[in-house]
């Protein structure tokens, strides 16, 4: 998942665009959408939002599976707050004592869920058309502490790498059965972490020698766009 | 866990972001400090963070049926102290933020006081206590990363209602604190017996490491000396 929005963010048509002007872009959708909190403007920001996404090129497909996900938790948060909050006249009785749907929890509710949609899309504009590294160069314009952004850099790179060895581990345990029953997943699970752990500072280690022999002085240099 | 992008009124983002910038920064002190002193503990740092990151995207088998991720916190604030975890945790929520769309940019602020802040914190506190009362490391960690879940998810609740107070506070409170209690309280106990798998294999393989890092305390370390 991680490494095909990596991808993505790289190859589409609005990669070579100017990373302030996108990120202003999405920025400034997703505080119209928060401060005004209206829903015909959550509605409006939405459709630009998925408008500038696909017109990118990012592959449709795609947008629905990295959106699915929020919008699963969003659609929860709705009936969870159609049917707890308010305290206005009953819209809907639903027979059960505490369960019924108040007008102004309504009302609460579909504004709530159309600000949550509106704002994450956007949200997905910059993260589908905008590598990480453009948006820490942004962040490193933003005054943001170096240091926190060198961790952050170092960190992204190694993130792939323990992807992929996590997949090789992880088959390796279900070929012998790591995974069958509910015990032998949490040892298998414990194990493949610890080791992870280890791997992980003896990867440190390595890192840490590769930056220094290629003169690492602190700070890495991202070509701005 | 997460709090979504868009869901918190904007003066509540506002707020949270008020709140937790003063202890990054303090993070981001403590780190520089470190760094200047020994240049290798940057590596260090990006790689356990990278391994949180991981760690959250790996799925627990869970009792209710549900997945859930663990959150790594509780690991990560006893190995390198709540203040270093707090700013690993910042960046690991800004890329779920966008590489995953787990949480957001404007509630990022919430998030990181939640997740980043009292998680680590209470998860850290908890396990120098009982780690000074002498009990075995298993079972204070077990604790330290059981109860600073639950503090994440109890001042998640907190937010929630200070931003929705419907009708009240109070009741607004009880209502997310039941569903939380549903769903959160069995997720906690699966991170805290993951936790205590993960560091059974991290002192028995290699206890040096611990030791390097101080969290085991002299008692055990002697032992494991002896051992091995």
């Amino acid at each position: 998942m991680s490494v095909e929005i990596d991808y993505i963010a790289h190859n589409n048509k609005f990669t070579n665009i100017d990373s302030k002007i996108k990120s202003i872009t999405a920025i400034s959708l997703i505080l119209i959408a928060l401060i005004l909190s209206m829903p015909i403007v959550s509605i409006f920001v939405l459709l630009i939002a998925i408008f500038l996404t696909l017109f990118a090129g990012i592959p449709y497909k795609f947008y629905l599976k990295f959106l699915s996900v929020p919008l699963i938790f969003s659609l929860i948060t709705f009936i969870f707050m159609a049917f707890f909050f308010g305290s206005g006249d009953i819209l809907w009785n639903s027979g059960i004592s505490f369960i019924v749907i108040r007008i102004d929890g309504l009302e609460l509710a579909i504004n709530t869920f159309l600000r949550i949609v509106a704002c994450f899309s956007s949200l997905g504009f910059l993260a589908l058309t905008t590598p990480i590294t453009d948006i820490l160069n942004i962040l490193s314009k933003l005054r943001v502490p170096k240091l926190l952004l060198e961790i952050a850099m170092l960190m992204y790179t190694t993130i792939f790498l323990f992807f992929s060895q996590i997949e090789a581990m992880k088959n390796a345990q279900s070929t012998r059965l790591g995974y069958y029953g509910f015990k032998n997943s949490y040892r298998s699970l414990g194990v493949l972490i610890s080791n992870l752990f280890f791997r992980s500072l003896d990867k440190s280690d390595k890192l840490q020698i590769s930056l220094d022999s290629r003169g690492f002085s602190g700070s890495f240099h991202i070509y701005d766009r | 866990m997460h709090i979504m992008e868009g869901f918190l009124p904007w003066y509540w983002c506002v707020f949270w972001f008020v709140v937790s910038i003063p202890v990054i920064a303090y993070g981001i002190y403590k780190i520089k400090k470190v760094t200047d002193e020994t240049p290798e503990s940057k590596s260090l740092l990006a790689v356990s963070g990278a391994f949180m990151f991981v760690l959250s995207s790996l799925k627990i088998p869970s009792v209710t049926g549900s997945c859930s991720h663990p959150t790594g916190n509780g690991l990560g604030a006893t190995l390198f102290g709540p203040a270093v975890a707090s700013v690993l945790a910042l960046i690991v929520l800004l890329f779920q933020a966008i590489l995953l769309a787990h949480g957001g940019l404007t509630t990022l602020g919430a998030n990181v006081f939640s997740m980043g802040i009292v998680g680590p914190f209470v998860a850290w506190l908890i396990y120098k206590l009982l780690n000074k009362t002498g009990i075995n490391s298993a079972i204070s960690i077990f604790f330290a990363a059981f109860l600073g879940d639950l503090l994440t998810y109890v001042t998640t609740a907190i937010q929630l209602s200070l931003a929705f107070p419907q009708p009240s506070f109070t009741s607004a409170l009880s209502v997310f604190m039941g569903i939380f209690a549903v769903t959160q309280i069995p997720l906690a106990i699966a991170e805290g017996l993951l936790t205590v798998v993960i560091w059974n294999g991290l002192t028995s393989y290699k206890p040096y490491l611990l030791e390097k890092l101080k969290v085991l305390n002299p008692k055990e370390n002697s032992s494991s000396k002896t051992e091995s």
